[in-house]
């Protein structure tokens, strides 16, 4: 049984990009995980086959309530790794109350962010798995797979209001009025940099625009030789740095109506000449090779100056080397140009989906509604990573943001108060279609953005290409729907 | 001297102009009423304190050309007029202001979508890099304290945030002395790779961005955070409600941005006007006939829409911001409150507008200068004249004198 997913960051030799329990956390909680075992009868052996190979290839499984009494119903959840080891824990516990209260055995398996799409396209063919799968973005492609949501929402809305904008622009499929999953919290992206070293180059308050990036970070690496480490490979750190990138250049991906506006203007290839630049003046040729979290890994080694990303980031700092987290700041996301202001996509927008052949779908229905009333602690069960997308379970956000106990200063969080405001949905200005989330999944814009970084095209060629190929997949879905 | 006589030809002439527009001495019989002071509540504006200044994140020393410290002459003021003067009012009426009085009024349009040249600064002075802000900083005042912890002020917000929040667009000449059109400023780092990187223009010095510098008009951000609470936000959670998203600006101007801090932008066109090819050459002639040329013979931009979504979209301009660590020698930002209210004698009779003007010395934007003198003479905008004439107190200002040609 595979286990590089959960090992990785459960704590090794190497820098570890995952926060730990061995820092804040004194007891591990228990239960213990074990092995699951999928017992329906109607799982066919090939299918079996078939799913347990794509699970064994991605991560161990979990198998709660222990001793859970015979003849109780089975709910399966696969859910990606967080990036917080005591969030995960929490999360296992919680779902083993909740079995025991409602007379359910609850199952948990966990995968790593990078495998969760070949998981659930595996299950998709398998047309079995887990009842609940739970991503990290807005899983709009399988919208013909899942139940519609709407009712989870309404359930929820007696208690935390109507839905939420992030959710609703997230989880709503525009052509046929259906929500394919549902959102209960994301993770907001700002920049983190390093004091001290932008300091010396006169930014002691980080880079504040995209311009100061680029010649901040062309001085720092000529006079210091430390380059700046925005992540610009096919993960999900790759892919949200660049969207984001895109987005804050206006170079839209697709406008409002789903129709491809890339390389419809001029801001697309100003933004492809933007990031050539910034990596040429300011970059570092392992930039082009990073796996997933090679931007955390490169951060946590003072290896690079700043980078985007979740605070998760801040958070292993903070647990590893209290004296390299104080030198670590945040700040909001940099200022777009032309016209955009500040902005930065979401790291993760955790979006459950119920599949159709879920043969448990109303106690999955009942478990996603009753989660969003323990949003608050799992706000704090992922150090504050998590950030509700129903802000009345968390009222005191900016409260908790300004007197950070881990924080040094303990206001270093507040940094966040505003990203609500500045953090919109993945498809923006449209909502998470399907054809923008396979745009975003099979990482067309940083294989566009590399093949420019590698010299393989010119800005302009690989513009023209990479807009060609958003094209045919806007054409697929659009017949498909 | 020749522009000096233009212009105080010009302001005659609308001067004269006024009465036609509305703004009439009393009629015959009517009593001349005495001064309003009811009317003229609003006090002109004047420099901040240094303590105002340290208290709101921003180290006074850092602000480069200072009203009341440097530029009592020289642009914006031209012949003999000054920008500032030394009065003792000013502290009166706000503790929180040093007895410097601005005069030097520059106008400009509200980027809000409706292109209104109503906006009224006082460029106080410059920000050249992110040193002006404080990153510690503490005072006591009775039982309260004052701090700045690492940029960040007690209500969690860092000054640089706010900076960030609100831009004020500067468009720079770009037909150099030579006749030649620069394409890209002189910064290699802002500078759009869509249009060659020589000949540029200056942006070195705070002296670029002075109003003989300038080709058009300045525009105001209110789009990402309204002046006037007109950004549009929309925060229920319902889309029903909100159908476009929910837009919470989270910072308000007058109540966040306490010191008027802006971050400039500077926007540039790309295509020389005299040869602006095939694309740009009929998006620049369509704005021309809309807006009218700048005195580079490209368009005026009056709104976001025209600059991103028609200019900078076709590859007919860019836009971008100085370095805030100051290596590029130019304004990163400046401290430029707006004047809340214009009206009710924040314009005070000596204050002069300071506005791009044409050649002959004529206002570029002669709608700006018709509020400016309303304003100045009458308390209220021109359209706001005929309301206050309704109320039975016609000719607020008739005892004040005729210095409309100030």
């Amino acid at each position: 049984m595979g286990t590089k997913g959960m090992t990785a960051g459960r704590g090794t030799t190497e820098i570890n990009d995952r926060v730990g329990t061995a820092g804040w956390s004194p007891k591990r909680q228990e239960p213990r995980p074990e092995m699951s075992r999928f017992q329906g009868d109607r799982l066919a052996r090939r299918k079996l086959i078939k799913l347990a190979a794509s699970v064994a290839a991605t991560g161990p499984l979990l198998l709660l309530p222990r001793g859970a009494p015979a003849g109780t119903r089975t709910l399966r959840i696969a859910k990606w790794t967080h990036f917080v080891f005591e969030f995960d824990e929490w999360f296992t516990n919680y779902a083993a109350d909740w079995g025991l209260r409602n007379a359910t055995r609850v199952v948990i398996d966990s995968f790593p962010v990078e495998k969760i799409a070949a998981v659930a396209a595996a299950q998709i063919r398998a047309d079995d798995g887990h009842d609940i799968f739970m991503f990290p973005w807005p899983p709009a492609q399988y919208y013909q797979h899942t139940i519609d949501h709407t009712e989870i929402y309404r359930a929820v809305a007696g208690k935390y209001g109507s839905i939420p904008q992030l959710a609703y622009r997230s989880t709503l499929h525009p052509r046929n009025g259906k929500h394919f999953a549902f959102a209960d919290f994301w993770l907001p992206c700002p920049l983190h940099f390093f004091q001290d070293q932008w300091l010396k180059v006169g930014m002691p308050f980080g880079p504040l625009t995209y311009d100061s990036l680029r010649s901040g970070g062309k001085t720092l690496r000529e006079k210091h030789g430390i380059p700046s480490g925005l992540a610009f490979t096919a993960t999900l750190e790759g892919n949200v740095t660049l969207h984001t990138l895109l987005y804050a250049f206006r170079a839209w991906v697709l406008g409002a109506n789903g129709s491809v506006l890339f390389n419809g203007n001029a801001f697309a290839v100003e933004a492809l000449k933007y990031i050539r630049a910034l990596y040429q003046e300011s970059g570092t040729p392992a930039q082009l090779g990073w796996e997933p979290r090679g931007n955390v890994r490169a951060m946590l080694a003072r290896r690079t100056s700043c980078t985007a990303n979740a605070i998760s980031l801040l958070r292993v700092a903070e647990k590893q080397d209290t004296g390299l987290a104080g030198r670590i700041w945040l700040q909001p996301p940099l200022i777009g140009t032309n016209g955009m202001g500040i902005t930065a996509l979401p790291h993760i927008t955790n979006c459950s989906a119920i599949w159709r052949f879920a043969r448990n779908q109303d106690a999955a229905r009942q478990f996603l509604a009753d989660l969003v009333d323990s949003s608050r602690l799992g706000y704090e069960k992922s150090l504050g990573c998590n950030f509700p997308i129903y802000p009345k379970t968390v009222p005191d956000l900016v409260v908790r943001l300004s007197n950070d106990s881990h924080a040094d200063p303990p206001g270093k969080y507040l940094e966040l108060k505003d990203s609500l405001h500045w953090t919109p949905n993945l498809g923006v200005p449209g909502f998470a279609t399907p054809e923008y989330m396979e745009i975003f999944n099979t990482s067309l814009v940083p294989r566009m953005v590399q093949s420019v970084l590698k010299g393989e095209r010119s800005p302009q060629d690989a513009a023209a290409v990479g807009a060609a190929e958003m094209q045919r997949i806007v054409a697929k879905w659009q017949q498909q729907t | 001297m020749m522009e000096n006589r233009h212009t105080r030809l010009w302001l005659g002439v609308l001067t004269l102009a006024l009465p036609l527009l509305g703004f009439g001495a009393p009629a015959a019989g009517q009593e001349r009423p005495v001064f309003d002071a009811e009317r003229n509540f609003n006090p002109p504006p004047c420099d901040y304190s240094d303590t105002f200044y340290r208290d709101n994140g921003v180290e006074p020393t850092q602000v480069t050309g200072r009203f009341g410290d440097a530029r009592r002459t020289g642009p914006p003021a031209s012949g003999n007029q000054v920008n500032w003067v030394t009065d003792q009012s000013c502290s009166l009426n706000d503790p929180q202001r040093r007895n410097v009085r601005i005069l030097a009024t520059t106008g400009g349009f509200s980027d809000d979508g409706t292109a209104t040249p109503a906006d009224f600064i006082s460029i106080l002075g410059f920000l050249t890099s992110a040193r002006a802000f404080e990153p510690n900083y503490t005072r006591q005042v009775g039982q309260q304290t004052i701090s700045i912890k690492q940029g960040t002020n007690p209500r969690g917000i860092a000054t640089l945030r706010v900076l960030a929040n609100f831009e004020a667009y500067a468009a720079l000449k770009q037909r150099l002395p030579d006749g030649s059109f620069a394409a890209n400023p002189c910064a290699a780092h802002m500078a759009t790779p869509l249009a060659p990187a020589t000949p540029c223009f200056a942006v070195n010095s705070v002296d670029t961005v002075f109003t003989p510098n300038l080709r058009q008009d300045w525009r105001f951000d209110t789009n990402h955070n309204a002046i006037d609470g007109s950004d549009g936000n929309c925060i229920n959670t319902d889309p029903a409600l909100c159908p476009g998203g929910i837009n919470n600006s989270p910072f308000g101007y007058f109540c966040d941005d306490l010191l008027g801090i802006w971050l400039i932008d500077y926007f540039w066109f790309t295509a020389d006007p005299a040869n602006p090819g095939s694309v740009c050459g009929p998006i620049y002639r369509s704005l021309i006939r809309k807006n009218g040329a700048s005195l580079d013979g490209t368009p005026i931009i009056k709104t976001a829409d025209e600059l991103q979504n028609l200019i900078e979209a076709n590859g007919c301009g860019a836009e971008g911001k100085l370095s805030v660590d100051g290596s590029d020698g130019g304004a990163v930002g400046f401290i430029c409150p707006a004047i809340p209210d214009p009206r009710n004698g924040a314009i005070a009779k000596d204050a002069f507008l300071d506005q791009v003007r044409l050649p002959d010395g004529s206002p570029q934007n002669r709608q700006l200068t018709v509020n400016f003198l309303s304003l100045q003479r009458f308390g209220v905008f021109p359209f706001e004249k005929g309301e206050r004439d309704g109320d039975g107190n016609q000719g607020d200002d008739g005892g004040q004198g005729d210095d409309g040609d100030k």
